[in-house]
């Protein structure tokens, strides 16, 4: 009896470690968790192949639509865009990036910064994985990293963004962007080509399966 | 062997070789986005200029308040570009130029909201468009103007003329395309000579692709 309470007690510290690393968040992992039931893109449904998606323009948010605002409203955000997703897994089983940039520009009076157009960079884009459920005709991808919002110097703040590219011209592709640090998002859910994504209303995405 | 007859041959298919690659046998891409140009006999100025680097990938530019030689200012200006070109899965070139409030020749042309998208794409499809560009709350010369069709001109008494939303394309439309968006394009003319002196642009976006 008294040697198995000697192990109890030895064995209890070990548990307690196991089960508190089990439930942390490993560096990088890939988690939504935005809270919304999703159509497309849903935890499960991606692969970690070598992909590469580029592009940018402009998004009319809110509301979720296909069309412009009125100019005078500026109620629309701007961006350029893109990532070269490796392949490859760490040992986590994130699927790692080769390299990426965002450069994000929400130009409504509401979000500004300091008196400016809320301004995001990324610093790192660190993951990106192919979406197999999202009815994106070209292809879809999930990535994301960290960023900087450049009105404040804010730094290191994750990042994730859903991609959807519809074919050319880029009028049917989709694009959102979340950065839950700031509790900032510009996502899509009723009116989407492939939701959290919302539509573009100028440039265009551009997938590529291979790079 | 004859050595000489070897080497003519050499020189032969060397200098053929060139000849036989047609023009756009290489994906290329271009883009160039920028806030405000002004150019006249003294001065030469572009601020808040980004230029696609060779490769693709993808820049940008920002600039507070912009004043150039008080013919023009400009506050929140932005430029991003955004371009890859990939001969097997399509090549795609996005810029934009966005500003905040914009004064030209002292109130002559004032403008809140300012945006130019140029995008280009070769692919399945080929094609450019100025899809997103906008002008917000533009009056000129005490007129109110509300979302001028492309290549609006409007004379400007005893200063010259101002083009709206010109849209400039190129390329053949089926191995190339470009397109280059100039928001507000104001061409300065000698009140005697009708010469040409200057011009001013504001809100340019400019993408090419070829294959």
């Amino acid at each position: 009896m008294f040697k198995l309470r000697n192990l109890a007690m030895l064995a209890a510290p070990i548990g307690v470690v196991l089960i508190a690393s089990s439930c942390d968040r490993q560096p990088g992992a890939v988690a939504p968790g935005i809270g919304k039931p999703l159509a497309h893109f849903q935890p499960g449904n991606f692969v970690c192949v070598p992909v590469k998606i580029t592009g940018g323009g402009r998004i009319d948010y809110p509301p979720e639509q296909a069309e412009k605002n009125p100019p005078a409203s500026h109620e629309y955000e701007t961006f350029g865009a893109h990532v070269m997703g490796s392949g490859q897994q760490d040992a986590n089983g994130v699927c790692l990036a080769d390299k990426g940039a965002l450069e994000w520009v929400d130009h409504r009076p509401e979000m500004e910064v300091n008196g400016h157009p809320l301004n995001l960079h990324a610093t790192e884009v660190t993951f990106a994985e192919v979406a197999t459920d999202a009815s994106c005709t070209d292809g879809a991808v999930h990535w994301g990293g960290k960023l900087r919002v450049q009105n404040t110097g804010q730094s290191h703040l994750d990042f994730e963004v859903w991609d959807c590219d519809n074919g050319e011209p880029g009028r049917n592709d989709g694009f959102a962007i979340r950065v839950p640090a700031i509790d900032y998002a510009v996502q899509c859910f009723t009116v989407t080509p492939a939701d959290p994504t919302c539509y573009l209303t100028g440039g265009n995405r551009q997938f590529h399966p291979t790079h | 062997m004859n050595i000489d007859n070897f080497r003519r041959a050499v020189l032969i298919v060397g200098l053929a070789l060139p000849m036989s690659w047609t023009a756009g046998s290489v994906a290329a891409q271009t883009a160039r986005s920028f806030g405000v140009q002004v150019s006249t006999p003294t001065l030469n100025q572009t601020a808040s200029s980004a230029v696609l680097p060779p490769g693709g990938d993808q820049a940008q530019n920002s600039g507070q308040s912009i004043a150039i030689g008080g013919l023009a200012t400009a506050q929140d200006a932005f430029a991003i570009v955004n371009g890859d070109a990939d001969p097997t899965d399509g090549s795609t070139a996005v810029s934009s130029a966005t500003l905040g409030a914009v004064n030209l020749l002292s109130g002559l042309i004032t403008a809140d909201g300012v945006v130019a998208v140029a995008s280009s794409w070769i692919g399945g499809a080929t094609g450019s468009d100025a899809e997103g560009s906008s002008l917000a709350n533009l009056v000129v010369n005490g007129a109110s103007v509300s979302d001028p069709a492309p290549n609006t001109r409007m004379d400007l008494p005893g200063v010259g003329y101002v083009i709206l939303n010109e849209q400039i394309r190129s390329g053949d439309g089926v191995t190339t395309s470009g397109i280059t968006v100039n928001m507000i394009h104001v061409v300065l003319l000698d009140a005697l000579t009708g010469a040409q002196t200057g011009e001013i642009i504001v809100g340019s976006a400019s993408s090419a692709v070829g294959n």
